[in-house]
């Protein structure tokens, strides 16, 4: 399977969330979220309307005032950082699509090639 | 009733710092209310109040997430203050405050405050424009385009709502506020506008569940297209993220350019908007790609042709 690099574990600051372009003409970033040890990481694509739509507010700004969800900056949607299920907002029943990390020995971090061309919403 | 239509919106929000960098960037004055509150104004006054979620001088929040928590109307003298008083006195509890404003909630449990309005008139030109077979609106040598040009929002446009029962929406702003329906988007709902002000709409509703009521967008108008595609360039460079647009609607013919925001609110760039009378009739269009906009385009970064094959253009 074809790996696309993101960056290094510890550029995502912990308790923090990043987005990244898999490649400089891909359709959507891809979201990290760190929390301790632990990596989370979805598309940059809010569920609410078709096709999806980029949900910081400014670059890297994914998460509510209080760091407690993904948030679309769109409309108020709060996401689980666990699940991506919308917990409340427009999108309630839907979810973030998320997209599977590789991490090497040293911490370097890569998502599958096919997230480059993803934009569209999971129905 | 001489309703102007919203002086300013008071949001609850949980980022007040990320909140007041974003309207500043955005190009909005910030003025310190009080020790927790701050108006963040366009340039004839109208603009937006934030405050922390948890601050008491706020009015009480929607039941969903929707951090919008009032919206403060101007009218134009103290005789529509007392015709609106009277007539939500028949039916709900109006509060008059020391400073002779009004406030009450609407029939979705909107709250409302009407004041004589704060606006500061303008006196200042439309973005002008040069065209074969009209008079030149720019003189000889007057530019249209200078690096650190002015593009600063002019005046609060308009604010589009989420609403659980839009027939109960309608009937309360129009029979009972006096707006009038310019036009409808059917599927979603109608763009409205006051009796005192011609703008083609200072309220579109949209239907939508209950768990979504709330404000789905604010707009500020610009001095013209050209001031709006400086001032969305310019915010796209902060690192702002583009919703939608740059584009023009169809209906009300305005410009548009929607950035996210930390207020969960779309901030609106709006631009050339038509202006009506009461002998406009209302026209009605399904709600869709086609019917929202005339033309979309999509930032990029600067580029140039240069750099081509030898002998070409050297970029
Ligand atoms: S687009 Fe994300 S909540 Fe509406
Ligand atoms: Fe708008």
């Amino acid at each position: 399977m074809a790996l696309l690099p993101l960056c290094h574990r510890d550029e995502i600051p912990d308790g923090a969330a990043r987005g990244f372009l898999p490649l400089p003409e891909a359709l959507r970033r891809v979201i990290v979220v760190r929390r301790g040890q632990r990596l989370d990481a979805y598309m940059d694509s809010c569920p609410h309307y078709t096709g999806g739509t980029p949900m910081a507010w400014r670059r890297d700004a994914y998460l509510n005032g209080d760091g407690t969800h993904l948030a679309c900056h769109a409309h108020c949607a709060l996401f689980d950082i666990d699940t991506g299920d919308c917990v409340s907002g427009p999108c309630l029943g839907r979810k973030l699509t998320r997209v599977t990390l590789t991490e090497d020995q040293v911490g370097y971090l890569s998502v599958p090639a096919h997230v480059a061309g993803c934009a569209a919403r999971k129905e | 009733m001489r309703i102007i239509g919203p002086d300013y919106l008071v949001f609850g929000v949980d980022d007040l710092e990320g909140a007041k960098t974003y309207l500043q960037d955005f190009g909005l004055k910030p003025v310190q209310l009080d020790a927790t509150g701050w108006l963040y104004e366009a340039l004839d006054g109208t603009g937006v109040v934030i405050r922390h979620r948890d601050d008491p001088r706020l009015p009480a929040p929607l039941p969903t997430k929707n951090m919008l928590r009032q919206q403060v109307f101007g009218v134009e003298d103290a005789a529509t203050l007392d015709v609106i008083e009277a007539e939500m006195s028949k039916d709900r509890r109006v509060n008059r405050l020391a400073d002779g404003a009004i406030e009450f909630q609407d029939v979705l449990g909107f709250e409302l405050r009407f004041q004589i309005t704060t606006r500061r008139e303008l006196n200042m030109p439309a973005e002008k424009i040069n065209a074969p077979g009209a008079p030149a609106q720019r003189g000889p040598n007057e530019l249209g385009v200078w690096d650190g040009m002015p593009a600063l929002p002019r005046s609060l446009s308009h604010v589009v709502l989420f609403v659980p029962d839009i027939d109960k929406m309608v009937e309360f702003y129009t029979r009972r506020l006096g707006f009038v329906i310019t036009d409808i988007l059917t599927g979603a709902g109608p763009f409205l506008r006051p009796a005192a002000n011609d703008d083609h709409h200072t309220h579109f509703f949209i239907r939508t569940p209950a768990y979504m009521q709330g404000c789905e967008h604010l707009a500020f108008h610009m001095g013209g297209p050209t001031e709006l595609m400086v001032a969305g360039d310019r915010f796209t460079r902060k690192g702002y993220q583009s919703f939608w647009g740059p584009g023009r609607h169809k209906f009300g013919s305005n410009w548009f350019w929607y950035f996210n925001s930390p207020l969960g609110v779309h901030f609106e760039y709006d631009a050339d908007m038509d202006k009506h009378d009461d002998a406009w009739v209302a026209r009605e269009a399904p709600n869709g790609p086609e019917a929202s906009q005339m033309f979309l385009l999509q930032w990029r970064e600067k580029w140039a042709p240069g750099g081509g094959p030898e002998g070409g253009p050297k970029g």
